[in-house]
């Protein structure tokens, strides 16, 4: 019974959203049980110009980059930090832990700024750039964490073997912290799948645009009414390759690989 | 000095030369001067914080020395990296690769290192058959028994073919009675090497049935080295006396100035106000407690110098009927007590 209300309360703004994309708009104020169903709502996304799954691509595109950007800069950074003394680290630490909770809102007029001058503006790519920057803190200290809980005896025994610093990174420390760098990349990409004033202002052409920005367009394409069918339809749709993406990854980011590789 | 490193002429001796570790105001090894010859098994002995692991650390490479000079064959390895001193270390803990099957964990190093595949596979074959381990080559080391590990990672150390071969209390994971079935297979499998071996262990039994001679360490330093029956028999300092031999030795201040070190097993009962022999001396104890130990029994006791254990084989008639309480004298051949300086705990022969 407690786990069915739980399941209750975290589904349930999610199913009403579904519910709500397959309703004609005029029923929406009216009893729930009337008015039947329709697809008009996905028609007119899907049948848009660019069309809504133009959107959904571009916001895979800027997340995976980023994504990819951010592990490539965090990894090494992780490493390094989690093979420093102790000391050291931890004042290296503090800055990144200040970065990580410093409000990126506040940034995004200087942002906007430096993307006029550089003429990074319309330009998905670029975009991970700011990105993979407001991503780092939190990747760096999450698998920093991660580096130090595998055993130095794993290395050093790699050490010995002769397999150097990128072998080892690529064949032994990697591969253990698959849970953690797929953890890492989820939330990195959620933040880029979510991130809305940097992407509203570095990008204005239409067929650019990425998800957030576009959902808002959809708000303004009329001014007398809200279009609510509209709306829960890009958040099913937007929502879809979140879902997929936490499934693929669940077993990774449960699974406890490290078992058993120190003692019974 | 076995038959193998007659035969392996490719293999050289270790010397180390006055080695030493500071780290910050802490010496953790202080002018470490030992040589192991090829095909000898040498064990460094000694309480936890002795500096064994930090030597093994060293000879490896994987901390740097602070002083002196690690000598492999005709070539000063003191600097040089972990992986081109041809040295192979079984950690404790194994240190087996998680993510990988038995066979894999063994190929990786040798694959990384530009090895033929099939020279590879050949050598794979051969460490497998020897370790038995043929039937487990698709398992990962979670999958694994104490004793399995051990085997891959001895395995894998194996397959280095290596110059140096050093174990990090390979056997403390294991329980006792592995411990002991695997011992004279694993100093069977070392001997093979034909290269020095150092096995660190803090197990006074593990390192009599295992090694050729055993160094004892204790704060960062040598104590004495030499083959077990020496150190038993002439330990150079009352550490050494301490540390070696089981149940413990007892050390009784009988004279001023001067630790009289009397091995439980070297003593005799006899009933109280009884004279001892011209060649012998005695001391009138009273029993505290007895352990039966099956062929033999362990008898606690006390007396005016402290207290003594004392070991007699359970077909002693005396020491079985005893109760707690009973008064009686402890007895032993002069020439049997060891004597220390109760200052600087070195032994003195006796005038």
């Amino acid at each position: 019974m407690n786990r069915l209300l739980l399941i209750l309360w975290s589904l349930g703004p999610m199913l009403w959203q579904l519910y709500t994309s397959f309703r004609p708009n005029a029923t929406l104020t009216g009893n729930p049980m009337q008015g039947g169903w329709t697809l008009e709502h996905y028609q007119a996304l899907l049948g848009g110009n660019p069309p809504f799954w133009r959107y959904l691509l571009n916001s895979g595109v800027v997340g995976l980059s980023s994504t990819l950007l951010t592990l490539v800069v965090a990894v090494p950074c992780a490493y390094g930090l989690s093979r420093l003394g102790r000391k050291t680290a931890r004042n290296v630490n503090v800055l990144v832990a200040i970065a990580a909770a410093f409000p990126y809102v506040l940034l995004f007029l200087a942002l906007l700024q430096l993307a006029r001058d550089l003429h990074l503006g319309n330009n998905l790519l670029a975009l991970s750039l700011p990105y993979t920057g407001l991503s780092l803190p939190l990747a760096i200290l999450l698998l920093q964490a991660s580096f130090r809980d595998i055993p130095p005896e794993l290395e050093e025994a790699a050490r010995l073997e002769g397999l150097g610093l990128w072998q080892r990174l690529r064949w032994v420390l990697l591969p253990l912290m698959a849970p953690a760098i797929a953890s890492a990349s989820l939330l990195i990409f959620l933040f880029c799948w979510n991130e809305y004033p940097i992407a509203l202002t570095w990008l204005s052409r239409a067929d650019l645009l990425t998800l957030a920005p576009a959902m808002a367009r959809i708000a303004g394409a009329s001014v007398f009414t809200v279009p609510y069918g509209g709306f829960a339809a890009a958040t099913v749709l937007g929502s879809i390759p979140l879902i997929v993406l936490v499934l693929v990854f669940q077993r990774q980011i449960v699974s406890g690989l490290t078992q058993g590789a120190i003692k019974g | 000095m076995t038959a193998a490193a007659n035969t392996n002429g490719s293999k050289g001796a270790l010397k180390l030369q006055q080695l030493g570790r500071r780290v910050g105001r802490q010496q953790l090894l202080e002018s470490l001067s030992l040589t192991v010859q090829p095909g000898e098994i040498l064990a460094l002995l000694g309480p936890s914080g002795c500096g064994k692991s930090t030597t093994l650390r060293l000879l490896a490479g994987l901390d740097p020395a602070s002083s002196g000079q690690i000598l492999l064959g005709d070539d000063d390895i003191t600097a040089t990296p972990p992986a081109d001193r041809g040295v192979a270390l079984v950690f404790q803990s194994y240190a087996l690769y998680p993510h990988l099957s038995v066979e894999r964990n063994l190929s990786l190093g040798p694959e990384l290192r530009g090895t033929r595949p099939e020279l590879i596979k050949e050598d794979i074959n051969r460490v497998l058959d020897l370790l038995q381990l043929q039937d487990l080559r698709h398992r990962k080391p979670a999958g694994l028994s104490g004793g399995q590990r051990q085997r891959v990672a001895l395995g894998r150390a194996l397959l280095r073919r290596p110059r140096l071969m050093l174990l990090d209390e390979p056997m403390s994971n294991l329980d006792a009675k592995l411990r002991e079935e695997l011992r004279a297979e694993l100093q069977h499998i070392l001997r093979s090497i034909g290269a020095p071996v150092i096995y660190v262990t803090h197990d006074q039994h593990e390192a009599m049935g295992l090694a050729d001679r055993i160094a004892v360490l204790e704060r960062g330093q040598l104590q004495q080295v030499g083959s077990a029956e020496e150190l038993y028999r002439r330990p150079a300092n009352s550490f050494v006396a301490g540390f070696l031999g089981n149940p413990s030795i007892n050390l009784l201040s009988l004279r001023p100035g001067l630790l009289i070190g009397l091995r439980p097993e070297q003593l005799r009962l006899a009933p109280a106000g009884a004279t001892p022999a011209s060649t012998e001396t005695s001391l009138n104890a009273q029993l505290t407690t007895r352990e039966w130990l099956g062929d033999r029994l362990l008898l606690h006791l006390s007396s005016a110098n402290g207290p003594l254990k004392v070991m007699r084989p359970s077909s002693d008639t005396l020491a079985a009927g005893l109760q707690p309480g009973a008064h009686l004298e402890v007895q032993w051949s002069r020439g049997d007590a060891l004597c220390f300086d109760a200052r600087s705990g070195e032994r003195i022969e006796p005038s």
